[in-house]
């Protein structure tokens, strides 16, 4: 066997670059102008800012637990879970579908790109068409959050179980077994805790999309964020913020460490599943 | 555990009003013939969808300028690697998780009320955002470079600044401009909704159309916009594979 060598790419000439770089300017100045954003505009902003955050404090954390905005806030919790579990149960078997070591081309394609089509279309867009049928509420919510889950999760579980290690597939395939029995027993076990760690990792971005959701009616704590800053209740905002960064940050914690243990058992290290799962999107 | 998860399923489940008889009733449901047929001619219209379209991608070009700009000293200050001192290292760390954890929605709707209504308060709160995503990834990018260069930099004699520069700077930049074009196809995404609470972009058109009822105009904003987030994607796509 000889080892061939890949050719060495040229790495690109400096005219290029700026080229690239004077391109960008250009786009930026373009999009400076057409917004109408001066440089005192820009640098007023944060003054203004500033101001809004001084009065948030101290936080209204009474008045905000009178308006049950402690419920609002768990309401985002179950919203992002059922969303989550929705989009778990759906794609899983789409996945199988779309992977192309277990599924012929003809389903493939197709299964494709419907997963491609539907991560297309963020959630509020999905809960804008659903509010009309469904009615204001958290089901809404659950529902846009749950189809937009699919397809992130089916394209991430496909992508693993194109990696698996072929095996266990013959194996399960020399004593008969058919293509159902292939996948259930040659192919989930070693798929599985991935694809578990893939549903965590959507249930903490579903947690902050399902937190947005409530701001158009779709249930849970953006409601009450929009009514307190209607009515300029400062610090009343600041206590439905606080309440929400301490659930995100409370369950990105929880849910990254189950998703560590998972992966990587008692001894993983922190950053290498972290880097991977950031390189995945931070918002699929 | 496997029965502590189905038990909080079927709990939450019911919180959210969820009934297997919903999934046939949203699909019989009536309201669903306002959403046709899709007046296309209104949604071509040059002032209805296609100026707010293009203040959409102006938004995203600008938000994406300025957090990334921001992000790459903070990412340095984040990184244990190339952290000038442990106040630093810690305390934008804290800041940036704390940022990253109020939704993006949630910053444009607080700076809508701030710095007024618009485009405008719609780039802060992307470039907020923005920052927010490119420390993350940035600054793993960097824990994970090669020390390398910048130990021998550091042996030289060099001060922080010119060491960080010249040893790990090189190394990280070509993921730098990776994850920036990433950032950007994300901003695009989210300065299509950020209309919806006023500040700036399609968006807006589509919570005005929403608010008449008038669902099939919605209808045809959305497949414009599934269609441009489409391209976009397998550009970038294209791009980010062959910088990497």
């Amino acid at each position: 066997m000889t080892a061939t060598v890949e050719r060495p790419t040229r790495p690109p000439t400096a005219r290029r670059r700026w080229l690239l770089v004077g391109l960008a300017g250009v786009a930026v100045i373009w999009s400076l102008s057409g917004l109408d954003i001066t440089l005192e505009r820009l640098l007023g902003a944060p003054a203004d800012a500033w101001n809004i955050v001084r009065r948030m404090f101290p936080p209204a954390f009474d008045e905000a637990s009178d308006r049950g905005v402690f419920g609002k806030v768990f309401e985002s919790v179950h919203i992002a879970w059922i969303g989550t579990v929705i989009g778990a149960v759906v794609s899983l078997p789409l996945a199988f579908l779309a992977a192309d070591n277990v599924s012929p081309g003809w389903v493939r394609l197709p299964v494709r790109q419907l997963f491609n089509a539907i991560r297309a279309v963020p959630e509020l867009i999905l809960a804008v068409i659903l509010i009309p049928v469904t009615g204001l509420g958290p089901w809404a919510g659950a529902l846009a959050i749950g189809i937009h889950s699919v397809g992130t999760l089916g394209k991430w579980a496909c992508e693993s179980i194109e990696s698996i290690d072929y095996g266990p597939v013959e194996a399960v395939e020399s004593c008969g077994g058919r293509w159902v029995g292939r996948m259930r027993w040659g192919v989930l076990p070693q798929v599985m805790p991935v694809i578990t760690s893939y549903w965590l990792f959507r249930f903490e971005i579903n947690v902050r999309a399902s937190a947005v959701l409530g701001m158009i009616g779709a249930g849970g704590v953006g409601a009450e964020l929009v009514s307190q800053l209607i009515f300029r209740n400062f610090p009343a905002v600041g206590a439905v913020l606080a309440v929400t960064i301490a659930m995100v940050l409370t369950i990105d914690t929880v849910s990254g460490a189950v998703r560590r243990r998972i992966i990587g058992g008692a001894s993983s290290t922190r950053r290498s599943t972290e880097a991977a799962f950031a390189l995945l999107g931070i918002r699929g | 555990m496997a029965a502590l998860v189905a038990a909080y399923s079927l709990y939450a489940a019911r919180q959210v009003g969820f009934a297997p008889s919903t999934f046939w009733e949203v699909w019989t449901n009536p309201l669903w013939e306002k959403f046709w047929p899709i007046p296309w001619d209104w949604v071509f219209d040059r002032h209805n969808v296609i100026d707010p379209l293009i203040e959409t991608f102006q938004i995203a070009i600008v938000s994406t300028l300025i957090g990334c700009s921001l992000a790459l000293p903070i990412s340095f200050a984040m990184s244990s690697l190339t952290t000038p001192n442990r106040v630093t290292h810690v305390v934008s760390r804290s800041v940036m998780n704390v940022v990253r954890a109020v939704p993006d929605l949630f910053w444009a709707k607080l700076l809508v009320t701030a710095i007024g209504i618009g485009a405008f308060a719609g780039s802060w709160a992307l470039s907020v955002f923005s920052l927010g995503v490119m420390v993350k990834l940035f600054s793993e990018t960097i824990d994970g470079a090669d020390p390398r260069p910048l130990e021998a930099a550091r042996a030289a004699g060099g001060r922080h600044g010119p060491a960080v520069r010249t040893g790990v700077l090189p190394t990280v930049l070509p993921a730098y401009v990776a994850y920036a074009l990433y950032v950007f196809e994300l901003n695009i995404r989210a300065s299509v909704v950020l209309g919806l609470v006023g500040a700036g972009g399609v968006g807006r058109v589509v919570e005005a159309q929403r608010q008449y009822f008038r669902f099939d105009r919605v209808l045809g904003i959305l497949l414009i916009i599934f269609a441009i987030v489409l391209i976009i994607e397998q550009v970038s796509v294209v791009i980010r594979r062959r910088l990497v």
